[in-house]
């Protein structure tokens, strides 16, 4: 028997009470956990991010479009080692509208070399570049729109309006985490023979692959420097840096969750505070009896800080093990199949977990740093008149 | 050498033969409480003096609101005097700090309460061993000593009881072998027959007897029956805060 052992027993006095406080906290430690991860899944493309590629786009913005001869000047550069280039698309399912997912037109002599994370088998690559309306889709894409290599598949165009039909050539997998498993990819020369002659020519983007990551400071400056002194000046920048500033334009919804994961976890407190705190009304007579046998205040503390942590390291490890089926089994598959352009990878990383069962921890023991005061301030005399 | 807790084992396991040091354990001159509500001074203890004699089994009595807690409070060191001075086994309580007083307590102080005021957590073995926890003693030596303890209150087929399966007779002597389990110099019992029937109350006060005869512990008991107050060898009465 210990003083904290004494403490953690209290805990258990008011069953019903304490099991739902502990829930509660589990509750709010899933919340934080979601957010958390949805926060870290958000920004997996960026951790993921090659080192060894880089991406160019017209100075002013990205959804204004660079010549496409420019991938030929970029390839002469010393130090390129592979050039593709990209067009948004903007198709969508006619069955289902409301569903989003990528669809770029690409070149297919070269993008997969660029991109050698997705993986086609080669036969079906083959067809594919052969394929001037094929179409490589990732597997889960494939499987929601419910198509198999062989297939058509017609969808409706947004920003290039009509439908347009392609033939399901080939599925992409990814090797690697980042990769979103959601897009369609087809013949850049598709759209472009499409267009009229004014908007002919013309991508979304350029992406390069170089020898060297260390170089890739000096290659973005020498990109951009080729294009100086043309009508159509560029930015170039890492394949990290571009991801950041696509999700810079999100940052007001990131900055929003992370405020809403701290406003979780001052509920908890508060829960816990609120808990703690009734339990050290209840027995305040017993802290007396302690006090008067000569336990000193710090000790009372201890007996009140003690139950909280239990409480916390519960509602903590509670938590964590709701999130694995929760988070990451039901909701983290559902936002993979359905927002694979957003969460193309939704896992708790470790981290995650650790964290906010510690937090929930500390918070345990913050929550109870009032009550304690108060159970230790109290004169012996006053606390044995206590009634229960 | 004996040590302090060979000395402590022994003092609860063997009967003391029956004789008194004579000594003084209690020494109160001129002690005053004052309480205030508000602006108005309550001046619950007036100018006491008090001597209680080492080995003795002293009751106090008196009307509600005459003082008698507050002065069994002020000799257990858990509250402090107005004014005058308080030597409680040749401790000073006046100038003892927090810290000292809450060891004096520890060491010199058996505490029984009329509510038994029992920790319902723990079993009765715990409870008793529940001020041990401020020693250095092993678990397995405190252990020892509460099981010791219970014995002397006849209760070690008891040990592993929660108050919540004990009677209120036998919570009472839980609570009195937790107070005796550090082999205190005084004993202070506030009412500790008030929440019992008349077999419970005569039980415990026969346990009461034994420590003073057989243990020689003094005892200060406050209490409001007459036939608790008839086994001491000292009355004392408290009227408006001053001995008569």
């Amino acid at each position: 028997m210990t003083i904290g052992g004494i403490g953690i027993r209290n805990v258990w006095r008011n069953k019903t009470r304490t099991s739902l406080t502990v829930l509660g906290g589990a509750v709010a430690v899933v919340a934080f956990i979601l957010l958390r991860t949805v926060l870290w899944a958000w920004n997996v493309g960026v951790e993921y991010s090659a080192k060894d590629r880089l991406a160019t786009r017209h100075k002013v913005s990205l959804i204004m479009p660079v010549p496409k001869r420019y991938v030929d000047n970029i390839r002469q550069i010393p130090g390129i080692k592979e050039t593709t280039w990209a067009n948004w698309f903007g198709g969508k399912d006619p069955r289902r509208p409301d569903e989003f997912f990528g669809t770029l037109a690409v070149d297919p002599a070269s993008f997969f070399q660029v991109y050698s994370e997705m993986s086609v088998p080669p036969p079906d690559l083959a067809r594919w570049q052969e394929d001037r309306r094929g179409a490589i889709v990732g597997d889960v894409l494939a499987r929601k729109l419910g198509v198999k290599v062989g297939d058509k598949v017609t969808l409706q165009g947004t920003i290039f309006p009509g439908d347009w039909e392609f033939n399901v050539d080939g599925i992409y997998v990814a090797t690697q985490k980042s990769v979103d498993r959601s897009q369609l990819l087809f013949h850049w020369a598709y759209l472009n023979e499409s267009l009229p002659e004014r908007n002919k020519d013309l991508v979304g983007w350029i992406i390069s692959r170089i020898d060297n990551p260390s170089q890739s400071a000096a290659l973005t400056m020498a990109v951009d420097k080729l294009f100086d002194e043309k009508d159509v000046q560029t930015t170039t920048m890492s394949e990290r840096s571009m991801n950041n500033s696509f999700m810079a334009a999100f940052s007001a919804i990131l900055t929003a969750l992370n405020i809403v994961s701290v406003i979780i976890l001052l509920i908890m407190m508060l829960i816990l505070g609120n808990t703690i705190a009734m339990g050290v009304r209840e027995r305040t007579r017993e802290y007396g009896v302690l006090r008067a046998l000569g336990f000193s205040p710090k000790h009372v503390a201890t007996f009140v800080i003690g139950e909280a942590l239990t409480i916390g390291v519960l509602a903590g490890v509670l938590g964590c093990a709701l999130s694995y089926p929760i988070v990451q089994l039901g909701m983290g598959r559902w936002l993979e199949e359905n927002m694979g352009a957003f969460f193309p990878y939704f896992r708790i990383s470790l981290e995650t977990a650790l964290f906010a069962a510690a937090l929930s921890v500390l918070l345990g023991a913050v929550s109870a740093i009032i009550p304690a005061m108060q159970a230790s301030k109290l004169t012996i005399i006053d606390a044995l008149r206590r009634v229960g | 050498m004996e040590t302090s807790t060979e000395k402590s084992e022994t003092a609860l396991a063997q009967p003391k033969a029956k004789s008194t040091t004579g000594q003084t354990i209690v020494e109160l001159r001129g002690v005053t409480k004052v309480f205030w509500r508000g602006k108005e001074e309550l001046r619950v203890l007036d100018g006491i003096n008090l001597d209680i004699p080492e080995g003795s089994f002293e009751a106090l009595m008196g009307p509600s609101g005459s003082g008698k807690s507050t002065l069994l409070n002020l000799i257990a060191g858990l509250d402090r005097v107005s004014s005058g001075t308080a030597r409680v086994a040749n401790r000073d309580l006046t100038t003892l700090g927090d810290s000292d007083l809450a060891k004096f307590r520890a060491q010199t102080v058996g505490f029984i309460f009329q509510a038994y005021n029992l920790m319902p957590v723990l079993t009765a073995r715990e409870n008793v061993e529940l001020p041990l926890l401020l020693t250095n003693l092993s678990g397995a030596e405190r252990k020892k000593r509460a099981l010791t303890a219970l014995r002397v209150v006849g209760l070690e087929d008891r040990t592993e009881h929660y108050p919540r399966q004990l009677s209120g007779g036998q919570e009472q002597r839980v609570a009195i072998a937790r107070a005796i389990v550090n082999d205190p110099a005084i004993i202070v019992a506030d009412e500790p027959t008030g929440d019992l029937d008349r077999k419970s109350a005569d039980d415990i006060l026969n346990l009461l007897d034994k420590l003073n005869r057989e243990f020689k512990k003094t005892i200060l008991m406050v209490t409001h029956d007459p036939a608790a107050a008839e086994r001491a060898t000292i009355l004392r009465k408290l009227d408006k805060g001053v001995l008569i």
